[in-house]
């Protein structure tokens, strides 16, 4: 098997500007207002991609445990302030939280892969558990976002069973089990599905990604089985545990729903 | 005295500038009916006292213990509030009067009496054939209203709190409501606080008024 990558050149990825001018063509025969955003990520996309290969480089070269769980660490708070951005319906979510819930799965599925399954050496290798944890960090981010958001919209709109409970003298927990339930299901649900249709209607990006390095299909077929499900088991568990952190949040010290749950949204 | 709350300030409307203080008191086997116009703060008052939402100041005592020397939780299984809407869980109407029994305090204290069920639910004229296996979310207005009290009053409160309960009855059904209210105050560390605009409470045996004016 040839393994060698095809490298692309400065002029040949110059010729990127031509995929730019499409989607910019579309975007302004149509007027859809997003030249500027699409400029801009263009950008944007350039210079960070580059400075992340030029800081993997150096962090691949050093190789150094602390240097690689200071850069997941931060990748676990880049990843936790975007997820509480992307929920609409939650007020004031303190990022700490979201930040704790990234941090456990991450780390919990994230080892479990680096450890037991590719075991590199030494095991710590930065040139696998950078790419692997940002992975799961990539999805665990959208699935507890999803979880937090659903969690919240669900409790606004099933107040009144909530309350009904509390007054049977329900405990927070008893009066929210089911919407918690739900919550954790919203975010699961995406990946349980890609589950089901990976290979099928697309490759994944990573499993492409090998094989047009120049690996064997079988071979990032198995990388992919792999990177599959521990992002499954760390979706379920950020889930769990950001919702586990959140659910009390919406009640108050009496253990009754929180004024802003039970207010029209602003 | 059975219940009583003192000087509770709460604040009402638009930008939540206007505020109330009320107190009031019942003894047991009585009613207190709140009267006031609409949004004078009846309601609101009601679900300050099932400790649904926090007041501003004040204190509320079941028989003469603080309102904060016992939990929310506990609280609210004792001082049971049924809010103006019924609401009502999925499931049938058999279902709907256990639910309250999934809660681990009720657990610990009393378990669901499907007997006792019955006999409110026919005291309050909803023994119809197959009532009990009825989808809950298929019942009439009044059908709902009479479902949630039944529940309530299986709950096994000390203080019934009740939001305009006979607001969606009519003439038979109201009295028969009105008559379960006032047999079920007759036994002892029983009372009720009542939130009403008509002029019903004739059906009841010992009442008094408590008036919120806006």
């Amino acid at each position: 098997m040839d393994s060698s990558i095809i490298p692309i050149s400065n002029l040949q990825l110059a010729f990127t500007v031509l995929l730019v001018l499409i989607a910019g063509g579309i975007s302004s025969f149509l007027r859809l207002g997003l030249l500027g955003a699409l400029v801009w990520g263009t950008v944007r996309t350039f210079v960070q991609l580059t400075l992340v290969g030029y800081a993997l480089v150096y962090i691949f070269r050093s190789n150094n445990f602390w240097l690689v769980v200071a850069v997941i660490t931060l990748m676990c708070y880049v990843a936790a302030k975007t997820a509480v951005k992307r929920t609409p319906n939650v007020p004031d979510y303190p990022t700490v939280l979201a930040f704790l819930s990234l941090l456990a799965s991450t780390y919990l599925a994230g080892s479990i892969v680096t450890v037991l399954i590719i075991s590199p050496d030494p095991w710590y290798s930065a040139r696998i558990v950078v790419p692997i944890f940002g992975m799961i960090l990539g999805n665990t981010m959208n699935g507890i976002a999803l979880s937090l958001d659903r969690l919240y919209s669900e409790v606004r709109s099933r107040a009144a069973e909530i309350e009904a409970r509390l007054t049977f003298g329900a405990t927070p927990w008893e009066a929210v089990r089911s919407t918690v339930r739900e919550a954790v299901r919203a975010g699961m649900t995406p990946t349980i599905n890609s589950l089901m249709v990976v290979g099928l209607v697309s490759l994944p990006g990573m499993m492409t990604g090998q094989i047009l390095g120049g690996a064997d299909p079988r071979d990032a077929v198995r990388y992919q089985i792999v990177v599959m499900l521990m992002i499954t088991a760390a979706v379920a568990t950020g889930c769990l545990i950001l919702v586990g952190l959140s659910y009390q949040k919406l009640f108050n010290r009496d253990g009754a729903l929180q004024s802003f749950v039970l207010q029209s949204r602003k | 005295m059975l219940f009583n709350f003192n000087n509770l300030r709460y604040s009402l409307g638009m930008e939540r500038k206007r505020e109330v203080a009320v107190s009031g008191s019942v003894a047991g086997g009585e009613v207190l009916v709140v009267r006031g116009p609409s949004g004078a703060g009846k309601s609101t008052l009601l679900r300050i006292l099932a400790r649904l939402q926090p007041c501003i100041g004040g204190e509320a005592f079941l028989k003469g213990r603080s309102w904060r020397e016992i939990p929310g939780t506990e609280w609210r299984s004792e001082v049971h509030y049924v809010a103006q809407k019924p609401v009502l869980f999925d499931g049938t109407v058999a279902d709907n009067l256990a639910l309250p029994f999934e809660s681990r305090m009720l657990r610990g204290k009393k378990t669901f009496d499907l007997e006792r069920a019955k006999v409110y639910l026919e005291k309050l004229l909803l023994s119809q054939p197959g009532f009990l296996r009825q989808d809950a979310r298929t019942l009439s207005g009044g059908e709902a209203a009479r479902l949630v009290f039944a529940r309530a009053l299986l709950v096994g409160p000390s203080v019934l709190l009740l939001d305009e309960p006979a607001a969606p009855l009519d003439g038979k059904s109201r009295e028969a409501f009105y008559g379960v209210l006032s047999g079920w105050l007759n036994a002892s560390g029983r009372a009720a606080v009542l939130v009403s605009h008509d002029g019903d409470y004739k059906y009841l045996g010992r009442f008094s008024f408590l008036d919120i004016t806006a």
